[in-house]
């Protein structure tokens, strides 16, 4: 009778393996980009069509662009798809600030959160013959006058402006004192540093990896927990004593209210896409890190993430 | 001597049977999918880029190269017959080439684009070639009080685009420039004038306000105009092809709007609108038929034309001698560098010199394949305007929102662009130019922002504009042109009472 | 309307640009009066915009004083039914946008009132050709430009 059992039990249990296979080719996906074509979000949400449909984890990926606000009117449209198990959304660091900045009334809290897939360093650059040579040199700099130290960097409020000013805090300094000058683009960000217009620069390694290579620019810290392998001589923040460790992180979401057997198919085909070959060869042609965190883990992360950010867009004085 | 060898060598990888192939093909997407306004080059790119994915890196970056500058030249095809300028780049095009194309001349307009850019994109390549590493120390040492003073300068030469009123030109300007205050303020993240829409958080997007003032608004206008006093579309009269007289009217606009597109583009934060405007304005003071301006002078389309191109290819300088994308096409060519694991920049010319030189040589037969694929087709185009009015104008909404719809689908994008045709065909009854509107759109936010840089920089203090020989000889003269004409009108006056 | 305005010796067109053109001055200095946050360093986001706002009061009463003078000049007669059929097909594209309607069914809707506004009589025959456009145009940016435009009931009949 026992063993009966436990053999129907086996049985059913691959039945229901087989299912989920085949449940994973027929998932048929809308996965939304809150921003134009050609952007970062949009090229992961591309990637992960390409991964996700390849690797056969999903039958069909339907790529959609929601442009504006930050992604905060993509958050508010996959807010409105509730309980729709089939709609996944990318976003990322970039999207906290963005709510808080642009005083959206949706907020990431409204959604489900299913993983976090890649994430990027900063580093903190000055010119080659800068005479500040290490992080605690401009953490000097910072704390003795705040106004001469000019940052070159990305977008007001974005990733590059929130490390300047977790920067200042960390070493003591008044983060509203910063001088922080938000470029369009890294390229004139870096433009102004190779001129020499500013103190210091900040932006994911990626941008500045040819200058630091070339010696243009030195890197004086990584704002990663480790040194990273594709620069093993730039030291981390930690290293020289600051506290201070910041990702700028791409992750995966997806609507509100959905079930338990919902919220697990869509958790499962992300993890497997993340473990994927395809993925893997993905992440390799377009110079990312895989950062892969998924379930509890990333909702407990992202609400920390969100903390500190509202946080330190009210020190820097970027909202009221 | 090195670098010619170096290019020599270049054209040898790119002159392969399957490169030139692959060449063909990326001109040819690139012309197709520029044309459709509101998709750019950058665009253009960007959806292309997964196409490339499969080749080999050289391969794929010489069918780049044919689709970025098969993507620029279509803009200027929709520019010049349908009035609707894809992307901010070619609206100086449209001012004079669509008023030619109505005239019948529409062929000429075409071809004195496509060799425009042709001779444009070679001399700037050459420019790329020869003078990069030189070209690029000059450019990273412009500063922010320096840019400030090449926007005041154009300002000022955007009179050219005023008509007969300067009241109602200024108008237009400022509507533009309060226009492109609205959004999030770049330097404190502030909304500004957003009223609480999400939508608007962005800003006015300039595409939309230039086919919505452009092509919507004549729509309306012809429409309302056609039981009164019908609109003629003359789809070719003459010749189709270039005549003497335009061959003469043409080669020195293209020349001048080389020398304005290159090295401004070379700027990291040049770009391609204000050199085609300083272009613009340009052959409409030198122009011996200045009549003609407004109504379709060839050298209003001859030189703005090679002025885009030439930017094009000088955002190539700083791309690969340091790495900067200057531009949104640029930011797209890196990714398109970084999936093989490459990273322009000053290390680039040394480690990889086949695929460097391979590149620069693409460009160079890129060039040549967009002016032979395309003069024939002008005869094509062109014939597009003997579709009958109603539904060749139908035919031009329907355009006109495809790039929206594709881009930004939401109602409120959709709305402002409607919106705007409304106001472009009130401003055309009631005789207020249009082009200045956009050209406010374009030059007001960036001025606002290089000012606030460099006074951020100098901690507030304004001298910081005149200290500098770069940002004091521009702003000199900036306000030399302004003044002149009055000095001038005034010696004239004084002459004419001296006799 | 153009001779009652010649009659009266004011210019009503200007009149209306001239106090649209004063609204717009004050809703840009209300809406800088009303920020709250400045730069700490070099010019606030507040500067520019009361420039702006200052300059458009000057056109405004530019505007003034010409419509007690001369006046902008006068339009011909305009063809307010044609207008009329192409605003509609905007409306309707929108509408039909907002509501789900779909790419194909809004081209379709938007050429055959403008064709219609144009002069031609045949809107169904036009707005049959609408649609195979719309539909051709939505299979080219689907398949050869991985966009997928606004998707409406027509639109999932092929997918």
């Amino acid at each position: 009778m026992l063993t009966s059992i436990l053999k129907r039990g086996a049985v059913t249990a691959l039945a229901l393996a087989g299912l989920t296979t085949a449940a994973f080719a027929q998932l048929e996906l809308k996965l939304m980009a809150p921003a134009a074509p050609g952007g970062g979000w949009d090229g992961t949400a591309r990637s992960m069509q390409q991964a996700l449909t390849s690797a056969g984890i999903a039958k069909s990926v339907q790529v959609t662009n929601v442009t504006g606000a930050g992604g905060t009117i993509g958050l508010s449209q996959l807010i409105n798809a509730k309980g729709d198990g089939s709609q996944l959304m990318v976003n990322g660091f970039v999207m906290i600030g963005a709510i808080v900045l642009n005083k959206s009334p949706v907020n990431l809290t409204q959604v489900t959160p299913i993983a976090r897939l890649t994430a990027e360093a900063e580093v903190i650059v000055v010119p080659a013959d800068s005479p500040i040579k290490t992080a605690k040199d401009l953490a000097d700099r910072v704390k003795a006058d705040p106004a001469k130290v000019t940052w070159a960097g990305g977008s007001a409020g974005g990733t590059d402006h929130i490390l300047a000013a977790l920067f200042a805090d960390a070493v003591g300094g008044d983060p509203k004192k910063i001088n922080y000058i938000p470029f369009s683009g890294g390229g004139e960000a870096l433009a102004a540093m190779l001129g020499g217009r500013v103190t210091a620069g900040i932006s994911g390694y990626g941008e500045f990896e040819g200058q630091i290579k070339a010696g243009k620019l030195r890197a004086i810290a990584v704002s990663s927990p480790k040194r990273l392998d594709n620069a093993p001589d730039a030291p981390t923040l930690k290293e020289q004593g600051i506290n201070l460790e910041l990702l700028n992180w791409r992750s995966v979401v997806a609507a509100p209210g959905l079930s338990d057997a919902q919220q697990k198919t869509l958790a499962d085909a992300v993890e497997k896409m993340a473990k994927s070959k395809e993925w893997a060869e993905i992440l390799k042609a377009r110079g990312w890190d895989d950062a892969y965190l998924g379930g509890a883990d990333f909702a407990a992360f992202q609400k920390a993430e969100i903390e500190r950010v509202t946080k330190v867009m009210h020190d820097v004085g970027l909202v009221k | 001597m090195d670098t010619l060898l170096d290019l020599f060598h270049g054209f040898t990888v790119a002159f392969e049977p399957s490169k030139l192939l692959f060449c063909l093909i990326g001109v040819f997407l690139g012309t197709a999918v520029g044309v459709l306004p509101g998709i750019g080059p950058a665009l253009t790119v960007a959806l292309l880029l997964p196409v490339t994915f499969k080749l080999d890196p050289a391969g794929s970056l010489i069918m780049f190269a044919g689709i970025y500058y098969g993507g620029m030249y279509g803009g200027s095809t929709t520019a010049i017959l349908l009035n609707a300028p894809g992307e901010s780049a070619s609206l100086a095009t449209a001012l004079e080439g669509s008023k030619m194309a109505k005239a019948g001349r529409g062929g000429p307009a075409l071809a004195t684009a496509a060799i425009g850019s042709f001779v444009a994109g070679t001399i700037a390549t050459i420019g790329l070639a020869f003078l990069a590493p030189w070209l690029v120390e000059i450019a990273v040492h412009f500063g922010p009080w320096d840019y400030f003073g090449l926007m005041i300068l154009a300002f000022v030469t955007v009179s050219a685009t005023f008509g007969d009123s300067p009241l109602r030109g200024l108008t237009s300007l400022f509507i533009g420039i309060t226009l492109g205050l609205i959004g999030i303020d770049k330097l404190t993240g502030q909304a500004r004038l957003t009223f609480g829409v999400p939508e608007l958080l962005n800003g006015i997007e300039v595409t939309t306000l230039a086919v919505g003032l452009f092509a919507v608004g004549e729509a309306l206008y012809v429409a309302s105009q056609r039981a009164h006093a019908p609109e003629e579309i003359i789809p070719i009269k003459g010749s189709l092809w270039m005549n003497r007289q335009d061959w003469k009217r043409s080669w020195a606009p293209w020349l001048r709007g080389t020398a304005f597109g290159f090295p401004i583009g070379a700027l990291p934060a040049g770009g391609a609108e204000v050199p085609t405007f300083l272009s613009y304005s340009t052959e409409k003071r030198l122009c011996k038929y200045p009549d003609e301006f407004g109504k379709g002078a060839i050298e209003g389309v001859a030189g703005p034309e090679a002025a885009n191109n030439a930017s094009a290819a000088g955002t190539l300088v700083p791309l690969l001698t340091l790495g900067l994308p200057t531009s949104a096409t640029a930011a797209i060519m890196l990714a398109g560098f970084q999936q093989y694991g490459l990273n322009p920049g000053p290390l680039l010319f040394a480690e990889k010199p086949d695929l460097v030189w391979g590149l620069i040589a693409s460009l160079f037969i890129a060039n040549v394949m967009l002016v032979i694929i395309n003069l024939p087709l002008i005869g094509l185009w062109v014939r597009l305007l003997a579709i009958p009015q109603p539904w060749l104008y139908a035919g031009i909404l329907v355009f006109a929102t495809m790039g929206t719809l594709a881009v930004n689908p939401s109602p409120v994008e959709l709305s402002m662009l409607f919106g705007f045709g409304y106001l472009g065909y009130l401003m055309r009854r009631y005789d207020y130019p249009v082009a200045p509107m956009v050209v406010g759109l374009i030059l007001g936010p960036m001025a606002e922002a290089q000012l606030r840089r460099a006074l951020q920089i100098s901690l507030g203090d304004p001298m910081i504009l005149l200290e500098n020989p770069g940002s004091a000889t521009l702003l000199g003269i900036a306000f030399i042109a302004l003044v002149a004409p009055f000095v001038m009108k005034g010696l004239n006056k004084f002459k004419a009472a001296e006799d | 309307m153009a001779s009652e305005t010649t009659t009266r010796r004011i210019d009503r067109p200007a009149l209306v640009v001239a106090l649209l053109l004063f609204a717009c001055a004050g809703i840009v200095a209300n809406d800088a009066a009303s920020q709250t946050i400045v730069s700490t360093y070099g010019l606030g986001p507040t500067a520019v915009p009361y420039v702006v706002s200052i300059c458009l009061a000057v056109l405004g009463l530019a505007h003034l004083v010409v419509a007690f003078k001369e006046g902008i000049p006068k339009p011909g007669p305009a063809d307010t039914v044609a207008i009329l059929w192409i605003v509609g097909g905007l409306v309707g594209l929108v509408a039909c946008i907002a509501f789900g309607g779909g790419f194909i069914l809004a081209t379709a809707l938007i050429f055959a009132c403008t064709a219609r506004g144009m002069g031609r009589r045949a809107f169904a025959v036009d707005f049959i050709i609408g649609l195979v456009l719309g539909l051709v145009i939505f299979l080219v940016f689907l398949k050869l430009l991985t966009l997928s435009l606004p998707a409406g009931p027509l639109e999932r009949l092929f997918f």
